[in-house]
C-alpha cells in the first residue's frame, strides 16, 4: 500500500486490515451461532476439558516408565476400589492405575482421531474433487471404487484389515483411515458437482482465471461446510470404532487406551469390580457425545440458508 | 447482417458464423445418444464496435445458449465465433496462449442472476479486483484505488469495498457485476438478461448506466433478453430467434415499425405497449414452442403461425400433433410408419377410425394451409397414407429494403395481415 492511498483510506475510517476485520466478523458470527445452542456449548466444554487433559497428561499424571503409553503396573495394589490412596479411580486386575489410563487414554484417542480424520478428510476431499471436476470415466471409476468400500460395513471392514495386519494401535489407525475416506469423497464430489454449476464459476471463467484458481477460490471454499461437519462427527465416531477394535484385542495389550481398559475390566464386573470398565467407558461415551453435539451445532451454524444473512 | 455492405474490418469485433449448439439426449444404462436438442441451429450475425445487438426470443429459443457460446463458456457443435484480432478474424475456440487471453479480456459477460454470479464468500474488493489480479493489471498497492475507480463508474463507492454480495440490493449487485465486467476494459460485453430480475425503476437505472458506459468507452453489447421494451430502448440492431434459428434481423426501429416475420409481429403484439392505442387488443402467442429435439421442418414457426401457407414446410409430424389435440382420435392411432419426414402411413386400430381421420383431414377441422400442402391422402383399410412436399429449409433471405427475414411471405403480405 502506498502512503497516499493508506492515508486516504484512514481519513475515511478504513484501515488496511479492514478486509481482515470484516472476515473475522463473519467467523465470529458463526461462533455466535454455535454459542446460541446450549447443547453445542456443553459439547464444546467437554471437548475443551478432554483436550486439556490430553495436552497436560504428562503433568497431571506423571509417567514412571520409559513408554508413557504403557500402563504402569503396581503389583502391590491389584483390584483396588476407587478411593484407594495413590489410585484415585482404583486399579485393574494387573495393578494398572485406572486414573492413569483414563488420562493417557485421552492422548491416545486424540492421536487416533486426529490422524484418522485428518488423513481421510484430505484424501477423500482430493479424490472427491477430482471425480467431480474431471467427470467422465474418471468419475465413474472412482465412484465405483467408493461404492465397493461403502458396501462393506465400516466396523467389519476395519476389523478385517486390522486383524490381517496384526494387533497394534498403529494398525487400527491405518485400518480406520483406509475405511473412512470414502465418505469424504462422496460428500465432496456431490458438492463440487453442485457448485461448479453456479454462475459465479462461469463468471470466473469469463474473467479467464485458471482452473486451479477457480477450484481453490470458488469451488473449494463453498464446498467444505458439509465436509467440516462430517469431520467433527467423525472425531467422535472414530474413537468409538477404535475402542471397539481394541476392546476385542486388536491393540497391543497393556496400552493406555480406553477400549483396552474396558476390555481388561469387563471380567471383573460380575464380581463387583465395576470401576476398571466404567471410567474408561464413560470417557468413550463423553468423547463421542461431545463431538456429535458440536457437529450437529456446526451443521446448524453453517447452514447456507442462515449463514451470513 | 450478412447481406449488408461488407463491414469495415477494423469496425468488426465478433462475427458469428453458422453457429450450432446441439446437446445430446442420452438414454438407458449405456447412455446411448438417442437424439439432440438443437438449442442453437445455425445462427450468423456480426457485432461491431460501439453498437448494441439485441438478441430476442421466447424462453427456450436458444438465445442464452448462443450468448454462452459467444462468451466462450460453451463450444459450438458446428460453425464458430470469429474474433477480430488486429484485422485478422480467428475462431475463438481455436485461439491459444496470448491470443486466447486477449479474446478473454475483450469479451466479458454480465449474468441474469446477480446473486448467483457473485461468489458469496468474496468481498466486493475481491470480486471487482479479481480480473485485475488475474492479468496482473494492478499491484497490491494500487488495487484498492483501481477498484474504487471502477465502483465509482457504476455509481458505487469506497464505502462498499468491504461488503459481501448479500449486503446489497439486486440493483447494486448488478452494478458490482458490471464493474467486474468493465475492469479489463473489454470491447464487447454479453449481457444475459441483465435487468429481468430487477424492479422496473431499478431496471431503468441499470439500462441508463449501461448506455452511459457504452458512450464513454465505445463498448459493444450483445443484449440477450425476452423483453422487447428493453431492447427497443437499448439495441441498434435486433436478431429475433425462434427455436434455435434467426427469424428476422435488422435495424431495431425498422423492425418495430414493420416486422417482416409473422413471429416478430406476434411477439410485439404480445407485449402491452403504453404508447399504443388502448383499443388494440393485447394477445399472446398461441400454442406451445415445439420440442427443440425435433424442430418442425421448413419454417420452424409454421406450427403456430396464423399466416402459414402451403409452402411453409408441412410434414407428417404436423398431422400427428393435430391428432394429439383432436378429441377421440389420438387413442386410435397405433403406429406411424414413416418413410420420410414428409411421407408416412398412419395405422389405426380400426378402419372406422382411419376413415374418420381421412375425412377430418379433408375438412375445415385442420388448418387450410396444411390441407392444401398435402400431396397425397390415401385411405387403405385401417391405414392412412399421407404425403407432403419437402420444401427444404426456409432460411434468412434479404428483402427489398435490405433487411433479413426467414419467411416465405413478402413484407407486404406480413404487413397487410389483419388479425381476424
Amino acid at each position: 500500500m502506498t502512503d497516499t492511498s493508506q492515508s486516504r483510506i484512514d481519513a475515511e475510517g478504513m484501515t488496511a486490515d479492514t478486509a481482515f476485520r470484516v472476515r473475522m466478523r463473519r467467523l465470529f458470527g458463526v461462533l455466535q451461532g454455535l454459542a446460541s445452542n446450549p447443547a453445542t456449548v456443553i459439547g464444546l466444554v467437554i471437548i475443551g476439558l478432554m483436550l486439556a487433559m490430553a495436552i497436560f497428561a504428562p503433568w497431571i499424571s506423571e509417567p514412571n516408565s520409559p513408554d508413557p503409553y504403557q500402563m504402569p503396573r503396581d503389583w502391590g495394589a491389584v483390584r483396588k476400589p476407587p478411593g484407594t490412596p495413590g489410585h484415585l479411580l482404583g486399579t485393574t486386575n494387573e495393578g494398572g492405575d485406572v486414573l492413569y489410563g483414563v488420562i493417557w487414554g485421552s492422548r491416545t484417542s486424540l492421536q487416533l482421531s486426529l490422524m484418522v480424520v485428518g488423513s481421510t478428510m484430505i484424501f477423500g476431499t482430493i479424490i472427491g474433487s477430482i471425480a467431480g471436476l474431471v467427470g467422465g470415466w474418471v468419475d465413474e471409476v472412482l465412484m465405483r471404487i467408493v461404492d465397493v468400500f461403502l458396501s462393506i460395513p465400516e466396523l467389519i471392514f476395519a476389523l478385517a484389515i486390522a486383524a490381517m495386519l496384526g494387533p497394534s494401535f498403529g494398525n487400527i489407525i491405518f485400518a480406520l483411515a483406509v475405511v473412512l475416506w470414502v465418505k469424504y469423497a462422496r460428500i465432496m464430489r456431490a458438492q463440487v458437482l453442485q457448485i461448479k454449476q453456479h454462475d459465479f464459476v462461469d463468471a470466473a471463467r469469463v474473467i479467464g482465471d485458471s482452473k486451479l484458481n477457480i477450484y481453490l477460490r470458488d469451488i473449494l471454499p463453498n464446498a467444505v461446510t458439509p465436509v467440516t461437519v462430517q469431520a467433527t462427527l467423525d472425531m467422535g465416531n472414530v474413537v468409538l470404532i477404535g475402542a471397539t477394535l481394541s476392546f476385542i484385542g486388536l491393540a497391543e495389550a497393556g496400552i493406555a487406551e480406553w477400549g483396552v481398559l474396558v476390555s481388561e475390566g469387563q471380567a471383573g464386573i460380575a464380581s463387583g469390580r465395576w470401576w476398571a470398565s466404567t471410567f474408561p467407558g464413560l470417557m468413550i461415551f463423553l468423547w463421542a457425545l461431545s463431538f456429535n453435539l458440536v457437529g450437529d451445532g456446526l451443521r446448524d451454524a453453517l447452514d447456507p440458508r442462515t449463514e451470513g444473512r | 447482417m450478412r447481406a449488408a455492405a461488407e463491414p469495415q474490418a477494423d469496425d468488426l469485433i465478433l462475427s458469428i458464423r453458422e453457429v450450432k449448439k446441439h446437446y445430446p439426449i442420452r438414454e438407458g444404462a449405456l447412455q446411448r445418444v438417442v437424439g439432440h436438442v438443437r438449442a442453437v441451429d445455425g445462427v450468423s450475425f456480426d457485432i461491431r464496435r460501439g453498437e448494441t445487438v439485441g438478441l430476442v426470443g421466447e424462453s427456450g429459443c436458444g438465445k442464452t445458449t448462443l450468448g454462452r457460446v459467444i462468451a466462450a463458456l460453451a463450444d459450438p457443435t458446428e460453425g464458430g465465433v470469429h474474433y477480430n484480432m488486429d484485422g485478422m478474424m480467428s475462431r475463438i475456440d481455436r485461439l491459444e496462449g496470448k491470443a486466447a487471453r486477449a479474446f478473454r479480456r475483450n469479451c466479458q459477460m454480465v449474468f441474469q442472476d446477480s446473486f448467483a454470479s457473485l461468489n458469496p464468500r468474496h468481498l466486493v474488493i475481491d470480486l471487482v479486483g479479481r480480473p485485475l489480479k488475474v492479468y496482473n493489471e494492478a499491484t497490491s498497492a494500487n488495487l484498492i484505488e483501481r477498484v474504487v475507480e471502477l465502483l465509482e463508474q457504476v455509481g458505487l463507492g469506497r464505502q462498499h469495498l468491504y461488503r459481501y454480495p448479500h449486503q446489497f440490493s439486486g440493483g447494486q449487485r448488478q452494478r458490482i457485476s458490471i464493474a467486474r465486467a468493465l475492469a479489463l476494459n473489454p470491447e464487447v460485453i454479453v449481457l444475459d438478461e441483465p435487468t429481468s430480475a430487477l424492479d422496473v425503476s431499478v431496471q431503468a437505472q441499470i439500462l441508463n448506466l449501461l448506455n452511459d458506459l457504452q458512450k464513454e468507452r465505445n463498448l459493444a453489447y450483445l443484449f440477450v433478453t425476452h423483453d422487447l421494451s428493453v431492447v427497443r430502448h437499448m439495441a441498434d440492431r435486433l436478431v429475433v430467434m425462434y427455436l434455435g434459428k434467426v427469424a428476422e434481423a435488422g435495424e431495431t426501429q425498422a423492425i418495430f415499425d414493420s416486422p417482416h416475420h409473422p413471429y416478430t409481429r406476434e411477439l410485439m403484439a404480445a407485449k402491452p405497449d403504453l404508447e399504443a392505442d388502448a383499443n388494440v387488443e393485447v394477445r399472446g402467442l398461441e400454442g406451445n414452442v415445439p420440442d427443440p429435439a425435433r424442430p418442425p421442418r421448413g419454417c420452424r414457426f409454421h406450427t403456430r403461425c396464423e399466416l402459414a401457407t402451403p409452402a411453409c414446410g408441412w410434414e407428417v409430424d404436423d398431422v400427428v400433433r393435430w391428432l394429439e389435440d383432436a378429441p377421440g382420435m389420438f387413442e386410435h392411432l397405433v403406429g406411424v410408419e414413416r418413410q420420410t419426414d414428409f411421407a408416412a402411413r398412419l395405422a389405426f386400430d380400426s378402419e372406422e377410425a382411419a376413415g374418420l381421420l381421412s375425412m377430418a383431414v379433408r375438412s375445415e377441422q385442420v388448418p387450410e394451409a396444411m390441407r392444401a400442402a398435402m400431396r397425397r391422402l390415401n385411405l387403405d383399410g385401417d391405414k392412412v397414407e399421407i404425403e407432403f412436399e419437402d420444401v427444404g429449409e426456409i432460411g434468412l433471405t434479404a428483402r427489398d429494403d435490405g433487411r433479413m427475414a426467414a419467411c416465405v411471405l413478402s413484407p407486404e403480405e406480413v404487413a397487410s395481415w389483419k388479425r381476424t
